[in-house]
């Protein structure tokens, strides 16, 4: 406890410094923007940043990464209490009640105290952050091969039996994932696999071009498709709106606390922050007295999803940085940066780069704190971004994505794969395969698929090595009862009920 | 919409037995040092062959029970859609003459003046204006090479 707080004490040192506060207020800044853009979110907006962060100290460049992250957190529900446009999918379930409030005449208490759930589920996370990751470093390094697999299997396991999706489209989109991270190279024997005898695709897929193309293009597709219309209420934050939204956030304490565990919770374990604030407000309503007041513009119907998207967000950066396996497309990105500059995200971080880490977690506490000053302070700023017309501001995201993908390896090819990938993504939302496991099986693929051979060799080739005591053998069977989960459920309620 | 479906699911059946065929030819069993390269993505085809071919016969099955369903797009949305795939399709094949930010400029003009029926001053502006600007801070500040294309580098020489 104590030595956790000497370290975020250290780890304070590193944020203030001058050089990382101005990048930490210039990436928030950028983060909001981001998060107001539709098309341009926190994944695809850090995955655009990785080239020009390469040329930084790391520390600063993973501190910029991080921020666009929160300032996105911050600025995706700018748009949708204001325009009913959701910046970022986390943001699509403070349209619920958020808009509604704001229609009604009430703008700025709805942004309020929106602000104020995300810095209440952002300071949550962040406790967690810094008092338990040291704890899950210390036993993941107990950690070999076949323990490392499990955790792989409990993660994918967890997007198809809790996704909510449909599961057999989840397995295929994470089959399809690792497919593509195995295209090229065979890590382990140098062979070259899947590229039937062209040079294109002895480079591989690089996750970093994948998600540019799936969340910026696919994005773009579906905002075009349905024609975005801006009706904007415009506003302004008075003493009135915080006093009276901070009132409404204290009186309101149950809907707070379910957001926050619930974001928490579904952000330690792999979901991410959308699917959080989905459950927080689906619980909170199924919980409140006045159930039918929800979708109207009643306060708990805005601080449950915000809460948990923000506790989400900042709880996502437990398992990368201690496991260095991401909750979150936009974590798998951050983590893409951390290994460019040859940080292995896993236990062994916290041992070798003490510095970095701790540097990491204060900034987290300083980039959630600022930013909610940042974003209530220039939210209405910040939301005259979206009156520039869509057909000047969509282009450039094209064009700027173009940037990004070619920049990662700087390779021409990786352009049209960015194209490709945007159409995939389109076609993927339509018909509801998920984007988000299939690109962690992309980024988690090679580590995967060595852990689960080097684990074989230690057990010559049987398979029981994966269910080996004491460590993996819960784990497996925890992977395999969420995997069947879907199946295991109705079963259950079946025979349950009959005996009832 | 259940159309796409079928041929979605039709085409991950394909791509896995493709996967599976270039698997086996590298040998998915246990090697001279534990297994083979084609081991993993063998069972990655397996996998989607088998969970594609189930979502294929779930579809059909309400496909010719309950017709086509939805369409894929709601009417005249793929003309708005191609309106952005085609232009930005082609600014990436000019690229390969001109280099990015070029292509780009002309993307923005094209974009912002045909489609978006914007003023000419602001269109000017913004189709000139950014492309200079995102020059200067990639190839110029922070040294990343954008690509240049055959004639790119004759064309911008500052």
């Amino acid at each position: 406890m104590v030595e956790n707080i000497n370290n975020l004490m250290m780890g304070l040192q590193v944020v203030f410094q001058p050089y990382n506060l101005m990048i930490i207020v210039i990436g928030l800044i950028l983060g909001i923007i981001v998060g107001v853009l539709p098309g341009l979110g926190g994944a695809n907006g850090v995955a655009i940043l990785i080239p020009v962060v390469v040329t930084m100290p790391p520390t600063a460049g993973i501190i910029l990464l991080s921020m666009i992250y929160w300032g996105a957190l911050y600025g995706g529900s700018i748009t949708s209490i204001l325009f009913n446009i959701p910046g970022e999918p986390w943001a699509v379930a403070a349209t619920f009640d958020g808009y509604p409030m704001a229609k009604q005449g009430r703008p700025g208490k709805a942004l309020v105290l929106s602000f104020f759930s995300h810095g209440a589920g952002a300071i949550f996370g962040c406790i967690v952050l810094t008092f338990f990751s040291p704890v899950l470093a210390e036993f993941a390094l107990k950690f070999g091969p076949a323990e490392v697999f499990a955790v792989m299997m409990l993660t994918f396991s967890a997007f198809v039996g809790l996704g909510g999706k449909s599961p057999l489209k989840t397995v295929v989109a994470i089959l399809f994932g690792f497919i593509l991270a195995s295209v090229g190279m065979d890590i382990v024997s140098g062979q070259l696999r899947m590229t039937y005898g062209t040079v294109v695709l002895m480079g591989g897929f690089n996750f970093v071009v994948a998600v540019i193309g799936l969340f910026g293009l696919g994005e773009i597709f579906l905002t075009v498709e349905e024609g975005l219309k801006v009706e904007g209420i415009s506003t302004r934050i008075g003493l009135k709106d915080i006093w009276e939204g901070l009132k409404d956030v204290i009186r309101y304490p149950r809907a707070l606390i379910t957001g926050t565990l619930v974001g928490v919770w579904m952000g330690f374990k792999p979901g991410g922050a959308t699917p959080a604030s989905f459950m927080a407000y689906g619980f909170t309503k199924q919980s409140s007295a006045n159930a039918a007041e929800f979708g109207k513009g009643v306060s708990p119907g805005i601080i449950a999803p915000e809460a948990a998207a923000h506790g989400a967000g900042t709880s996502a950066m437990i398992p990368m940085i201690t496991l260095g396996i991401p909750g979150s497309p936009t974590m798998a990105v951050i983590m893409g940066g951390l290994m460019i500059f040859g940080l292995q995200p896993g236990p062994m971080l916290f041992k070798e780069n003490v510095d970095f880490v701790w540097g990491l977690i204060a900034s987290t506490w300083m980039g959630n704190v600022l930013g909610f000053f940042v974003v209530l302070a220039f939210a209405p700023i910040f939301a005259s971004v979206l009156k520039v017309r869509f057909a000047i501001f969509m282009p450039l995201i094209i064009y700027v994505c173009a940037i990004g993908a070619y920049a990662v390896n700087n390779r021409m090819i990786d352009v049209y794969y960015m194209l490709l990938f945007g159409v995939l993504g389109y076609l993927f939302k339509k018909l509801d395969y998920p984007i988000a496991p299939m690109v962690l099986a992309l980024v988690l693929g090679d580590m995967s698929e060595q852990a689960m051979r080097q684990a074989l060799i230690i057990g010559h080739g049987s398979p029981l090595v994966f269910f080996s005591l004491p460590l993996a053998l819960p784990l497996m069977v925890a992977a395999l009862i969420i995997f069947f989960w879907p199946v295991i459920g109705p079963l259950k309620a079946k025979i349950f009920g009959k005996k009832a | 919409m259940r159309k796409a479906e079928i041929w979605v699911s039709l085409a991950f059946v394909f791509l896995g037995i493709i996967v599976i065929a270039d698997s086996i030819r590298l040998g998915f069993m246990w090697g001279m040092t534990g297994p083979e390269s084609g081991f993993f993505p063998f069972y990655l085809g397996v996998g989607v062959v088998i969970a594609s071919l189930v979502v294929f016969f779930n579809t059909f099955t309400r496909y010719k029970k309950e017709g086509a369903g939805k369409p894929l797009m709601p009417p005249g949305a793929l003309k708005p859609i191609l309106w952005v795939l085609i232009p930005s399709a082609s600014m990436i094949v000019i690229t390969e003459l001109v280099g990015l930010h070029i292509a780009a400029a002309l993307f923005l003009l094209f974009y912002m003046r045909v489609v978006g029926k914007i003023g000419w001053a602001m269109t000017l502006l913004v189709g000139i204006i950014s492309p200079l600007s995102l020059y200067i801070i990639f190839d110029k500040l922070f040294l990343i090479p954008l690509p240049q294309g055959l004639w790119g580098g004759y064309l911008l020489r500052f």
